[in-house]
């Protein structure tokens, strides 16, 4: 029942914060938000799952009750944690409260309906990555979107109500796609399913039970539902040519807001693309192997390439988004345990890294009010610690070792070059893999250029140090992040053995 | 094994300082004495202690190979550790960089910390993590370690080149040294994911360290994944990748060019740097798998070949510049150079000495040269100063000694080195040659460039000596120098007798005349685990890549004299020339007279311009038109099908202006709608 006990409290708090008074409501749900640390602490130290969720492994904390019937298909509430979603539900709750933390300085109108917000974020988002049911996931898939929208709509920057029409819009029709690609499939299984839930449609879907739908063969229906899935959950990721939302989203949202998008609403893509694309249709996936890793690839680079464009600090982040995304895409059509599993694990290093970036700029942002690179040099005279943190993320974001992000990376290297499922793995990972040069290009560059020097700013605000509550919810971070980079085999091991029976039918080890 | 098991140590103690320093400057406050330099010291001296011991153990045969962490294990699959490897190789070279760091923290309580530096404690924190990381990968038992602390020491480099980051220069010089170095990095770990896509292994060392596979594939013993290769082949191609790294962090010819901005940084680091550290790592990564690259005759040939054109190119460059400590950067890039020459000679040893005698010679005239700009009060142009010998004769007599060294001048160590270097090159080219192999032409032909560098280098160390101590004072700060304490004379004085008589332990042209045997390194490298041995790189050169030695006259003595006494003979001729041109009272830039010759070369050959172009002329401008074209045509696509399919123009407007309840009811409906149109679709109803 913790699952349910986790996700029913967080509900609970974001109620409970939203009628709160302004003026507590950020320590409120500060507070409130520790309680799903604790909790998604304890299932980990409780953890004892094996094997795949949706591929018949033993789950930790599972509970499935029947809910109802509708048109022969029986729905129910079915939650469970394997070693795919255990590292992602400890990243949403302790990335949601470090984020709570960031929003203290700079939201200062209707707190108690941001922090409320924020928590009903949380709460959907234990519930994608906690759900076993496709309907009650597709509910709390769509269901994040909801105060996403709002937080970016309603607190956002100048161009809020574009960009949130935006993303609301845009990954809204990808559901739509991704829906539609989705129920082919039930409807292609026929009755060889009697439930939505997502374990026994991956493998009836696994076991070749697809049947014909309309006017569709098993193939053309496999692909076409592969494709309209990779396009729906490729949105969010983002991948390119999908991904134009993103910056837009990014530099109109408040800091917070951008956390928790590039940190864990981005993860819900490519969690889902691992789920559902990776996991229940193997044989397609490498079918399509050439155009997926060409797609990641050119994520990886073109996403570079845009940062490298960019004089806004934050679009700079949101760009190397999309790039970093690429790698998990590499990753994941890789089909060896390195690659999946890397590709999983840079999911949780990427989310601790962006997040500790878009906290960096935002923190500069709240003492500067403005992220253009040529409206100031030599931050580091003013902010040292932030800078000194602001180097240190960086780096993790260029892949430092010893940091999060190169585990993530070099394993997803390591599992693609050598990629049986892959053809000219080698060099699709080769082209992949420049990217670590233009990301230390456009970061050291912009770093040079707003951090060194004479300081510069033209600016009626004192310009000092950062609070002490936003230094230390970046020095977190970069705990966190150099700590999963020394150890990775903390989250990596339980990774790899969910990740293993998804290969048996794939590609192979 | 007892003194294995304090093997980490050597590497965690500087890490401990790093800590202790990153403390105090996040403090803020002044909590330790001399800007904690002392824990630094204690630190590297300690590290040198445990080194030494190491030293003698492994002297005493006793080897370490041991795996201490798992960082990634899967099942079924390879996994990915830390261990050390601690051999006469590793060994020696942890001796070296231990001791240079240590002198180098204590010259810098001489050099930074003068009234008023701030900052202090993150300079402490740097060198500390800058030791922790080269010894890590001194110590690192595979590729992929040495790769990450290979990383890691690079960082530490972009942190204390930009030390001074409230200037303009040093950042600049920070982004471009790691920019650079990343570059060759990218090759380099394209490599290692190769050798584990390869061996599934990236071990150094044991009975399935990864050149024994090597040479079991070529020998048709076992088999590899080689990607549809020949085994030799990809061999090589692998080689060449990983040699990107050497050759950026190593600063060959063509990623030499952050090297002499990086003297932009506190003049200890640049002499830790050069000497002992990050520059010294490539070629020692070389050395480190010497025994997949003695598999591959192609790419020995290219490592010989880029490393003998270096040589002569930065030696060419060092002759025009003004400032003490560019000279010095140019004469680093050369002398690496000559490094990886002996290496792709199949002169194991010889480059392991080289590397050992320029460590010394190297830290000391950075050190020397340090000394000279806090004389000089920070003024670095050689034109300005003259007759400091008469003022500072401690620096001078030490700062003789290193750029004596530097020259290959007969007795000193680098005399030795060099001696050694050129000998290999000679002989294997020789050999290849008359063997009708093709590689030995590029050996010769490397050979010849590297022979024709010490011409140079002669002349630009002792125009560099004369118009530095020599003369008359062309400024009133020569006149007046300001004077220097034990903390700067202490190290130069350590290093100024190891520059004079690190050469004794490897003396092979007075072993081959004598008979005496005194060839103390060659002995030292013999022993050592198995696969790792001066012997047994050896035979593989001969059995893999047919290198043989010939002889020019009178069989090896005759050529070992011929080969020292030419090379000697050109120094000397070098020093000579110089002493002509500067060693007078007045002397005149004498190098206006190459007219449009100097100024390509004061330019770098332009190797810059390219450069930078490539990065600001190219790639910046692609970028924006990426962005362009991202923003105008995808997602120009994207915002046109929504205004043209969802909504028209004025709805749109209509519902941009609308207020945020408006909008959550839309997002309900939205939501209703779907599932209504699926469940009627699903027949649900």
């Amino acid at each position: 029942m913790i699952v349910e006990a986790l996700i029913a409290f967080t509900f609970a708090a974001a109620l409970v914060t939203f009628v709160a008074p302004n003026k507590v409501a950020g320590k409120l749900a500060f507070g409130l938000s520790l309680v799903p640390i604790l909790g998604s602490l304890f299932m980990w130290s409780q953890f004892d799952a094996t094997g795949n969720a949706l591929l018949g492994g033993s789950l930790a904390f599972e509970e499935s009750f029947a809910w109802l019937t509708l048109a022969g298909y029986e729905l129910s509430w079915h939650t469970g944690v394997d070693g795919i979603s255990m590292p992602l539900v400890v990243l949403t709750t302790v990335l949601t409260s470090l984020a709570i933390v960031s929003a203290w300085t700079p939201i200062d109108s209707r707190q108690s309906q941001f922090y409320g917000l924020f928590l009903f974020m949380e709460a959907n988002l234990l519930g994608v990555f906690t759900a076993l049911d496709f309907f009650m996931w597709f509910v709390f898939w769509e269901a994040v979107l909801i105060p996403m929208y709002l937080l970016v709509g309603v607190w956002g920057g100048p161009r809020r109500k574009y960009a949130a029409i935006k993303f609301f819009v845009y990954t809204n029709i990808a559901s739509l796609v991704m829906f539609i690609g989705f129920m082919a499939l039930v409807f292609g299984l026929g009755d060889s399913i009697t439930s939505l839930g997502l374990p026994e449609i991956a493998q009836a879907l696994r076991a070749g039970e697809l049947g014909g739908f309309g006017a569709l063969d098993a193939d053309t229906l496999r692909l076409v539902a592969f494709v309209a899935m990779f396009v729906g959950f490729g949105v969010k990721v983002p991948i390119v040519p999908l991904h134009t939302w993103l910056p837009d989203a990014h530099v109109e949202a408040p800091t917070p807001a951008s956390v928790m998008l590039a940190g864990v609403l981005l993860k819900m893509g490519t969690y889902a693309l691992l789920r559902f694309n990776f996991t229940m249709l193997p044989e397609t996936a490498t079918a399509l192997a050439i155009p997926i890793a060409a797609i990641a690839a050119l994520s990886v680079i073109y996403g570079a390439m845009l940062a490298l464009a960019q004089q806004d600090l934050k679009r700079i982040v949101a760009y190397s988004s999309v790039s970093s995304m690429g790698y998990v895409i590499l990753g994941l059509i890789a089909y060896t345990v390195y690659g999946v599993g890397g590709a999983t694990f840079q999911m949780i290093a990427h989310g601790l890294i962006s997040g500790l970036m878009f906290m960096a700029v935002g923190v500069i942002y709240n003492t500067t009010h403005t992220r253009m690179v040529g409206d100031m040099s030599g931050m580091a005279d003013r902010m040292p610690i932030t800078t000194g943190i602001f180097i240190a993320g960086a780096f993790g974001y260029m892949g430092l070792p010893l940091m999060a992000g190169f585990a993530g990376e070099f394993f997803i290297f390591v599992g693609s070059f050598g990629s049986q499922a892959l053809p000219y793995a080698p060099v699709f990972t080769s082209i992949a893999m420049f990217g670590i040069v233009i990301v230390a290009g456009y970061l050291l560059l912009a770093m040079q250029r707003t951090l060194f020097g004479s300081f510069r700013l033209e600016t009626d605000y004192e310009v000092g140090r950062a609070p002490r509550h936003d230094t230390l919810a970046l020095a977190t971070l970069l705990v966190l992040v150099i700590a999963l980079g020394v150890a990775p085999d903390t989250f990596f091991s339980m990774i790899t053995d969910a990740v293993t029976p998804i290969l048996e039918t794939g590609g192979g080890l | 094994m007892a003194a294995f098991d304090y093997a980490p140590a050597i590497v965690l103690l500087p890490f401990l300082s790093f800590l202790v320093s990153v403390g105090v400057a996040v403090s803020g406050r002044d909590l330790l004495p001399k800007g904690g330099a002392l824990p630094g010291i204690a630190a590297t001296a300690g590290s040198f202690l445990l080194s030494v011991w190491m030293f003698l153990t492994v002297s005493g045969g006793q080897y370490y190979d041991e795996t201490i962490y798992t960082w990634a294990a899967v099942e079924g699959s390879f996994e990915l550790t830390f261990g050390l490897l601690i051999d006469p190789l590793s060994a020696m070279m942890l001796v070296i960089v231990t001791l240079i760091a240590t002198l180098v923290h204590v010259f810098s309580l001489g050099y930074m910390n003068d009234d008023g530096q701030t900052g202090l404690p993150r300079y402490y924190a740097g060198l500390g993590l800058f030791t922790a990381s080269m010894l890590g990968f001194v110590v690192a038992d595979n590729l992929l370690m040495a790769f990450m602390f290979f990383e890691l020491v690079g960082l530490c480099s972009y942190l204390l080149i930009g030390f001074w980051f409230r200037e303009a220069g040093p950042p600049s010089a920070a982004k471009k040294a790691f920019l650079v170095t990343r570059f060759g990095d990218y090759f380099f770990l394209i490599g290692v994911v190769a050798v584990f896509a390869t061996f599934g292994t990236s071990q150094f060392a044991g009975a399935e360290a990864f050149p024994v596979l090597a040479e079991e594939v070529l020998l048709g013993e076992a088999s590899a994944n080689t990607f549809g290769f020949a085994p030799q082949t990809w061999f090589t191609i692998v080689g060449l990748l990983v040699l990107g790294g050497v050759v950026g962090k190593s600063a060959q010819f063509p990623l030499h060019t952050w090297l002499p901005d990086a003297m932009e940084g506190p003049t200890p680091v640049s002499a830790l740097i050069h000497a002992a550290t990050m520059v010294a790592a490539g070629v020692y990564l070389v050395a480190r798998m010497y025994g997949f690259y003695a598999l591959t005759p192609t790419t020995l040939a290219i490592i010989a070949f880029i490393g003998g054109f270096t040589a002569l190119f930065a030696a060419t460059m060092g002759v025009v510049k003004r400032e003490i400590k560019q000279v010095l950067a140019y004469s680093t890039i050369s002398q690496y150079g000559y490094m990886m020459l002996a290496l792709g000679s199949g002169g194991y040893i010889a480059a392991t000495f080289h590397l050992m005698t320029h460590a010394f010679f190297k830290a000391l005239l950075f050190l020397g040269a340090g000394s000279v700009i806090i004389a000089m009060h920070h003024n670095e142009d050689m034109w300005d100063m003259g007759n400091l010998k008469e003022k500072m004769p401690v620096t001078y007599a030490t700062f003789l000694a290193g750029s004596l060294a530097l020259a290959g001048i007969f007795p000193f160590s680098g005399f030795w080195s060099k001696d050694e270097v050129l000998y290999e090159a000679l002989v294997h080219g020789l050999g290849g040659l008359g063997g009708g192999e093709a590689e030995g032409a590029l050996l010769l032909g490397a050979w010849a460039m590297g022979l024709l560098a010490v011409f140079f280098t002669g002349f630009y160390t002792f125009r560099m000596v004369f118009l530095t101590f020599h003369g008359e004072s062309r400024s009133d700060t020569a006149r007046n120098p300001h004077g220097v304490g034990w903390n700067v004379k202490g190290p130069l004085a350590v290093l100024g007798v190891l520059a004079v008589v690190a050469g004794f332990v490897n003396m092979v042209p007075v072993a081959k005349l004598t008979g005496a045997e005194i060839e103390f390194l060659h002995k030292w490298l013999e022993h050592g685990p198995a696969g790792l041995t001066s012997e047994h790189y050896t035979e593989l050169t001969h059995e893999f890549a047919h290198y043989t030695a010939g002889t020019l006259a009178g069989g090896e003595l005759g050529t070992a004299l011929i080969s020292g006494g030419v090379s000697l003979a050109l120094a000397l001729a070098g020093v000579g020339l110089a002493h002509v041109l500067y060693n007078v009272p007045e002397p005149t830039e004498h190098t206006d007279k190459l007219g449009g010759i100097k100024t390509l070369l004061y330019n770098n050959y332009y190797q810059d311009e390219y450069q930078v172009w490539l990065a600001t002329g190219l790639t910046l401008p692609v970028s924006r038109a990426a962005d362009k074209f991202d923003q105008g045509v995808v997602d120009g696509v994207v915002n046109g099908v929504s205004s043209v399919s969802l909504f028209s123009g004025s709805r749109v407007k209509q519902l941009q202006t609308g207020v945020v309840s408006n909008y959550a009811m839309l997002l309900t409906l939205g939501l209703t709608v779907l599932l209504v149109v699926f469940g009627l679709l699903g027949g649900w109803f």
